[in-house]
Parts: C-alpha cells; structure tokens; sequence
C-alpha cells in the first residue's frame, strides 16, 4: 500500500470490517473489541497523515481512478488543511466515543457505527462532486438504522422523519448537481463532475446560480441544521440511542458546515458574497431563537439538542461572515464544538441509562454520588458555554470579532447572546447535578476507567487548544486564506464596494 | 447460411422449449420441479446463443428473401433479446419455491411462459409494424392466460376480464395506427417510413400524425402509463405475483424495445408533435403512481404502484430523446436497473408468501430482520436500489436518465421526477422500518427456514447484481471485476447499430 492508498484504505476499513462481521457469527464482545480495533488503526494512521501534511492550501495524498467514464465521474479523493482537521476529530471521537459506550449493545449497533465511519470519511474526502453525494446519502443509512432499531420512545416516526427530511434536502441538492456537471458539458464539451473543474464554470446566469445554490444550502442547511429547516432534531435527539445522537451531533453535522465551505464557496462565490448578509442574520436570529428554544426544555437531550443547533448557527454565522476571523474561528468551533456537545450527550446517555431519567426536574445530586462523573461534565460544558481557557472561548471570540467585522450590531447582538447561552447552560448544571435532589436519592454509578480513558483526550484537546491553539490553526488557515482570497477575491471586492 | 441461422437461434430455442414444455405438461408425472428444469435449460442455451454475439456491432436480416426485410438482428435487439430471456429465467428461478408450493401452477405456465417470452422477442427484433403487432399479441395473450392462474384466487376474473378486454380493445388502436400509416406512405417497414417522413414536407403528414397518436396509445396502455394505468393495480393484484413481477419489468423492456426503435428511427424528427402531450402525460404519471403507491397496505401493490412511478422516470428520459439522442442508452440502462430490483423485490415478496401463506401486508413483513437477516438485508437492498440511493444500481440508472433529461434542457421535470423520488423514499422506507424496527411476530417464527434454495440463491445474486450495478470497479478498485461502464458501452454499441447503413 503506497501512500496514496492511504486514504482509500481509510475510507473503506470500516465497512470492509463490518461486512465481514455481520456475515460472521462472532460474539457481541469480540465485535466490539473488533471495531474498536478497527477505529484505532484507523486513528493511527490518520495521526500519520496528519503529521505528514505540508501546511499547503492544495490537495494531498490524492488518489484519482476514474469510475464511469462517459460522464467523467471519477474516484477522486484527497485531503487538505481544512479536511484533514476534521478527518482527525473524526478519528479521534469516534473509538472514543466506543469506550464511553462500551458495554450493552448490540452486534449491529457496533457494525452500523462502522459502516457511519466509511461514510463520513468518504463524504470528507470526496473530491468529485457525485462521489461526494455518494457518500453523503449513504451515510444516512446507517444512522436510519441505528434510532430506528436501538431508539427509545416514538423512535420510528423520528426515523422515518428525519430520513425523509434529510433525503428530500438531498434529492434537490442531486438535481442541482446534475445541473452543474451539465453546464459543464455544455461550456467545455466533456463531462465532468470533478470539484475542481467545477470551479472554473462561468457561462451560467444569474439565476440558474441562485437556484442552484438555494438547492446545495438546503440540503446542507438541513443536516447542520439551520432555521428553519431544524424541526427534525427534537424528535430524533431524544429518541435516537446515544451513539445515534453522538454521530449526528457531533460529526454529521459538521459535515453540513464543511459541505458548505468546500462546495459553495468555490463553485458560487459571487452568490455567496451576495447572500453572506442573509445568512449571518438567519445564523444570529438561529443562535437566540435555538437559545431561548433550549431554555425552555425540561428534557436534557432535547436541551442539548437545541444549544447545540444554537452554536451550529453561529459556526454558520461564522462561515458567512467574509473574514478570515470568522471562517477560521468557524473552523475552530467545529472541533471544539464537536468534542464537547459528543461528550456531553455521551455523558447524558450514561446518565439516563443509568438512573432511568433525562429530564431536569427529576435528576439532581449526582455530584456527591459520582464525582468524576460531574467532573468530566463540567468541563465539557465550560468548553461548550466558551469559558476562559477552553477551545470554545477561542472560536467563539473569534466567530464574534468576525461577525463584528461584516457589521457591528451582529457582532454586538452575538456576543451578548454568547452570555446568555452561557448562563443557562450552567444553570442546567446546577440544577439537574450539583442541587439535592427532592425525594429519594438516585442510583448512580461514577465512570469507570475505560471511560475516563477514553474521555481524557478529549479533555485535553479542551485546554490544549484553548491555551495554545496556534498549530491547530495552522493547519487549515492555508486553505482559508486561499477561499477567501484566490476565490471570493474579497479584498477586491470591500474595495469596490459591492458589498458594504 | 449456418451463420445466419446462428442469429436466429435464440429466437427459435425458446420456441421449441415452449413447444417441447407444452407436450412435456401433457404427462402427469412430471412435477413442477422438472418442468423448471427443462424451461431454464432452453432458456439458458437461448441466453448463451444471445450472449455470443455480446459486445459485436452488427446489423443483418438474416433469411431475407423469406421474411422479406420484417425481421432485423441488430445489437440493439440482441441487448434486448439479453435482457428478455435473462429477465425470464431469473423469474422461473426466483419463483422455484413459490411455484412449488402453491397447488395451482402446472406444466403449462412454463410453456406459457416461453411463447410470451418467443412474443418479446420478436417484438424486439420488429422492423416491420405488423409483425410488431403479432409479437406484441402473441406476448399479450400469453400474459392474459397467465394473469388468470391463480384459480384459487376470487380476483382473477376481474383481473384477467379487464386486462383481456382493455388490452385488446387498445391493440385495435395500434392496427388502426398502421393502417393510416400505410395509407400514407405505403408501406409499414420502419426504415422505409423514416425516409419518408425525412422526405417529405409537415404538411403531407398529417395522416402520420394521427397514425402516431394511435401507436402512441397503445405503447402508453401497455407501459402503465397515465391515462392507460387504471387496470394497473386489479391486474397484479389478481396475477400470480411471478405475473406481476413479469409484466412490470420483462414486459415493460419488451414494449420499450420494439417502440424505442421505432421513435430512434422514424419519429424522432417528430418530437415536437408528442412532446408537449408527453410532458403532461409524465407528470400525472409520476403523480398518480405515487399516490397510488403511498397508499398501500398491500405490499405487492404498493409495488405495482410504484412501477407506474418508474414508467414515468422512463417517459421522462423518452421526451429528452427529442433532443438528446443520449437519452435513449438512459432508458435502456433504466430498464436494466429496474428489471433488477424489481425482480428481486417482487421475487422476495413472492418468497415470503410461499413460506407464509398470508396476503403479505406491510405488516407482516415485520420482525423479518431478526427471523431472517439475509432475506431482510436483500430486501433492503432492492427498496434502496427503487428508491435511487447510492450504492445501488437504481441510484446511477436515475443519474443518468436526469443528467440526460436536464440536458436536454427539462430541468424543471427533473424536478417534479426528484420530487416523486422524495416521496417514494417513505412508502420504500417503511418497508425497512417495519423488518427492522418491530419485533416479530411471536407466533411463525419459524421452524422450517430453508435457506438454501435454488430462489434463496438467484435472488441472492440478483442483490449482489444491484450492489455491483452500483458501486462498479472504481470505488473498490482492488477488486478485479468489471465495471459499469462495460454496461454503458454495450448500450451505447446497441444504439448505435440501429443507424448503421
């Protein structure tokens, strides 16, 4: 295996794994002990990759076959800055994450989480646009499998919902695809659906732009998910399973925000400066609208649920703002929301598995049962409130100072939201861990050592990055400088004065 | 002269294994078994005549001073004549369990079978209006004899009167269609019509407009398509489901190999007189088959609903043929994909029902992920590929038919199509939701899983087909097999043996 093989191998690890588990009849345990295995090799070489990467803004490790000849859709896959940051929280959540669920599932729950890692590192390498969607439909099968048959609740109709929600977003997107490899065939004479060839078209109107456009930024809208396309994610947060919640919090809906930075701003950037205003103010009145939605919850996932889609439109808020404060924190705010917001709802699932509750009113007094247990919460929710010193005050200052940049109220009005977020979340804490509970007290066990082993990285990533986050932005401000200068051309364009 | 019969041979296996299962039904002893025996022996020699002349560019009227120019050999119906017979011993073979086990199908089905098939066949290497018309009737009359087995079935006769009656009154159309045909240019031959419509000015046309019209009629009947779907969903209701599984993908193939010649070669200048009609027509089917299709507790009639949603993908790719000639290996790619996974899925069902004995409800289909992972996980397979999505074949068969539709510039059906594709996500997707997200029914779990059966088997591989269909040799390219492109290539030769000379 040459090192241009590396990435294909790490796409297709996992599923080669799990098709051979599921038609094997081994032991749950063996399964899991298997896929763990699995997951770590798969960390290891990504750190390999990792540490080899040339902080470039162009594409690496590229391995290109071609796949249908006629319509020139090829196997094309690569990785720079902006991917390789997310291919590595990928790789490092995920058997993370199996250690946290270690114990009482089920052989198809560890062979779905399989087939979701191929599916999501394919989506991430993707670097022909049909291949992309590929991956990005496939993806979805698993974690239609895994709440459909592990969920809790009125787990089918959030299934069937969410798959058909998500799907209709992504048929459009399908159609828009299409629409662009055709344009493409009619300004050159071949066919092509490569992402890089697709940059260079320039004979489309305006209004065949907006339209596509309109159709990518719903499918991805959906899975982040943006207002108003989020009335999927109550239903399906509180009744998928954790590792369910984990996978779409955590790294699919990442995956939304890198779609939108990796194919719309290259293949519409006049559209996308042109809309940047819409969006940060659908990201600003997504971030209160989801911040007062979670104060009003008494269920903690449905809680998380919605603070989490409130940072998530922020990140997009971030990403539209035009700057390289904003996009760069954006980024930031990626990992570090996705470290967070896995923990918290891993820990949450630990909690409700547990003592058999999820809502607020009937929890309190886990602090003096499990310490550790509380320990560990805490600092993932300071990391996701953005306190001081963690990763989450990094990007989020960041995101602000970049918000405040494109226009000054936004940058006031998500600041001070920022604050709000923070108090609320904190005064969950206080009440569903640290307050006495009313009546009798509840059973709960601390973390057990795999636990902690498998959060402890996490933790660290936490401080590490908050503390001295410069060579994690290396990596991918390359990438960043080189949308927003070689493709938006944005100094060009404040110059001009299109765009106040 | 033996290389010219060599092109004939297909054609004339399958007669003579009709003819051969027709005096073999007329002894007792013989059991089914040994009757699906003799039919996949002919139909394999026939599929091996058929496949010899696989990936070769060739256009020939063999025998020409007997059949005088009606019959052509062309890669074109070869690829067809491949698809036909593979299409009909995959439904003998998937229906190995069912057959058995009900106690109506005797001998003669098979034999049934092979003459429809011989019709097909012929219909596919047609040249001539006429003859097309023979072979459309002799396939049509073997499917009405075969609608009506199931004679312990009270819906039969509903099924096979209305099927008998509608088809026939609509085949009267296509004769009349012919006539006004000949009446204005004077001959039925399809080559000699195209050089008259090319020749001629629109004024002199009219006859041929309305001839058109009429074949159209019947071409749009026999496809399922709006407003010619009523008798869809009586008819594969009261079919035996291997019947239903035949009309939806084998038949179609056939109506589309014979009609897809004709409109390649003659009509296609034409297109601007159909397209308008056509757009509609296209729309309401897709509209009508989904709410058939969504409506359904059945689920061999959610099915049979849903064909009428595919039949409008296809119709989508006919209309772009008017500017798009690439269109036409879209639709023959269609067709391949959809015999596949509606086969599978049709043949699965008929599976379940063979073991069951029960109507085969959405609900019932529960809990079948837990009693029977293997038959789940190929279900699953088949809704995937009817739904479009990726890894599938269903998934590049509509890639091509909207690349090709949008390139001919009908982005806006596309969009109506991707629409219905959205909503066909859920009635596909709750299948899979009822096998895996209920538990099973306490009371048939079962005590005889036979698993390993010769259907078991063809269906197996018609899954593995479908994944292959779908994924190709690129995505796993350290696997030596052959690509989807070859299939693509084979269709591009088929459709370009049609203008040779």
């Amino acid at each position: 295996m040459g090192s241009a093989d590396i990435l294909s191998f790490i796409i297709f690890l996992p599923a080669i794994v799990a098709f051979i588990l599921m038609i094997s009849t081994t032991k749950v345990e063996d399964v899991r002990n298997i896929a763990f295995i699995t997951t770590m090799i798969i960390l290891v070489l990504v750190m390999k990759i990792y540490l080899n990467f040339e902080p470039k803004a162009e594409m690496q490790f590229v391995t290109n076959i071609p796949w249908i000849t006629k319509y020139g859709i090829n196997y094309n896959i690569g990785v720079d800055g902006f991917s390789l940051t997310i291919l590595m929280l990928i790789a490092i959540l995920i058997p993370t994450s199996f250690l946290m669920l270690w114990e009482g599932r089920t052989k198809g729950y560890w062979i779905n989480m399989l087939l979701v890692q191929t599916g999501v590192t394919g989506t991430l390498l993707s670097l022909d646009i049909i291949l992309f969607y590929f991956f990005w439909e496939t993806m979805l099968l698993p974690i239609f499998l895994i709440i459909g048959i592990f969920g809790s609740g009125n787990k089918v109709f959030s299934t069937i919902k969410v798959t058909i929600y998500t799907m209709a977003g992504s048929l459009f997107m399908f159609v828009a695809i299409l629409y662009l490899g055709v344009a493409y065939y009619n300004e050159y004479g071949v066919w092509s659906f490569q992402y890089s060839d697709l940059t260079t078209l320039s004979l489309m109107s305006y209004d065949e732009k907006f339209w596509l456009f309109l159709a990518f930024v719903t499918a991805f809208a959906i899975k982040i998910p943006l207002f108003p396309f989020h009335t999927w994610i109550t239903g399906t947060y509180s009744d998928a399973p954790t590792g369910g919640v984990f996978l779409l919090s955590s790294i699919m809906a990442k995956l939304g925000i890198y779609a939108v930075v990796r194919f719309m701003i290259p293949i519409f950037p006049d559209i996308y400066i042109q809309f940047s205003s819409w969006f940060v103010f659908i990201g600003i009145f997504g971030l209160i609208y989801f911040g007062i939605a979670a104060l009003m919850q008494d269920d903690i996932k449905k809680m998380f649920a919605y603070s989490s889609a409130s940072h998530l439109s922020l990140i997009a808020a971030g990403i539209f703002s035009l700057n390289a404060y904003g996009v760069n924190g954006a980024l930031y705010l990626v990992i570090a929301h996705a470290i967070a917001t896995g923990g918290l709802f891993l820990l949450v699932g630990l909690l409700h598995d547990e003592t058999g509750f999820k809502t607020i009113k009937d929890l309190g007094g886990i602090a003096k049962k499990a310490p550790i247990f509380t320990f560990m919460f805490a600092i993932m929710l300071f990391s996701n409130v953005g306190l001081p010193s963690t990763n989450g005050f990094v990007s989020e200052l960041l995101i602000i100072f970049g918000i405040y940049e494109f226009n000054h109220v936004m940058g006031y009005i998500s600041g001070i939201t920022v604050l709000i977020a923070a108090s609320f979340m904190l005064w969950l804490f206080q009440r569903a861990i640290l307050q006495e509970r009313v009546g009798a007290q509840l059973q709960m066990r601390d973390l057990k050592i795999k636990e902690i082993v498998g959060l402890v990285p996490w933790v660290v990533l936490i401080f590490l990055m908050g503390i001295y986050p410069d060579p994690f932005i290396d990596k991918f401000e390359p990438t960043v400088t080189h949308f927003l200068n070689d493709i938006l051309r944005i100094d060009e364009i404040l110059k001009s004065g299109v765009v106040k | 002269m033996i290389e010219q019969l060599v092109y004939l041979m297909p054609l004339i296996v399958v007669l003579i294994g009709a003819l051969a299962l027709m005096f073999q039904s007329m002894y007792d002893k013989y059991k089914i078994k040994d009757f699906i025996i003799v039919a996949t022996f002919f139909l394999l020699i026939a599929d091996g005549f058929a496949i010899y002349h696989f990936g070769d560019l060739f256009t020939t009227k063999p025998f020409n001073d007997i059949f005088n120019n009606v019959i052509i050999f062309d890669t074109f119906a070869n690829f067809f004549n491949i698809a036909l017979i593979s299409g009909a011993l995959l439904i003998v073979l998937i229906g190995e369990h069912y057959a058995q086990e009900q106690s109506y199908f005797k001998g003669e089905f098979y034999s049934i079978l092979l003459f429809s098939l011989f019709g097909m066949m012929m219909l596919a290497h047609a040249n001539e209006l006429i003859t097309a018309y023979i072979g459309l009737e002799i396939a049509s009359f073997s499917v009405y004899i075969m609608v009506g087995f199931n004679t312990e079935d009270s819906k039969r006769v509903e099924a096979v009167f209305k099927y008998l009656v509608l088809g026939s009154f609509i085949g009267a159309f296509f004769l009349l269609g012919t006539v006004l045909i000949y009446g204005a240019t004077g001959t039925t031959n399809i080559s000699e019509i195209a050089t008259f419509i090319n020749s001629n000015y629109v004024e002199d046309l009219s006859l041929i407009y309305i001839g058109i019209t009429m074949i159209l009629f019947t071409f749009l009947f026999k496809i399922a398509a709006f407003p010619f779907q009523a008798w869809v969903l009586d008819v594969y209701r009261g079919a035996p489901i291997l019947i239903t599984a035949y009309m939806a993908s084998v038949f179609k193939i056939a109506i589309f190999s014979f009609f897809l010649r004709a409109f390649l070669q003659d009509f296609i200048s034409l297109n601007t007189f159909w397209e308008n009609a056509l757009i509609i027509l296209t729309i309401f089917t897709l509209a009508l088959g989904t709410w058939l299709a969504i409506t359904q507790n059945i689920v061999k009639r959610m099915l049979a609903g849903s064909s009428i949603v595919h039949t409008g993908y296809l119709m989508l790719g006919l209309i772009a043929l008017g500017e798009n000639m690439a269109s036409a290996y879209s639709i023959m790619f269609y067709l391949v994909a959809y015999l596949l996974s509606a086969l599978g899925a049709f043949g699965l069902v008929s599976h379940v029902i063979a073991d069951t004995k029960v109507r085969v409800t959405y609900d019932d289909f529960r809990g079948l992920g837990q009693e029977r992972p293997y038959l789940a996980a190929m279900m699953t397979i088949f809704m995937f590929s009817l739904a479009g999505i990726p890894s599938t074949i269903g998934f590049i068969a509509k890639f091509y038919v909207f690349t090709e539709a949008i390139n001919a510039g009908y982005a806006y059906l596309a969009v109506g199509a991707i629409i219905a594709t959205a909503i066909s996500i859920y009635y596909y997707f709750k299948l899979i939701a009822k096998m895996y997200f209920y538990p099973s029914h306490a009371e048939n779990l079962q005590d005889k899983q036979d698993v390993g059966r010769v259907s078991t088997y063809t269906i197996g591989f018609v899954a593995l087909l479908v994944v292959w269909g779908g994924i190709g040799s690129a995505i796993v390219f350290f696997i030596p097999i052959p690509s989807i492109d070859g299939i693509l290539s084979v269709v591009e030769l088929s459709v370009r043996s049609l203008f040779l000379n």
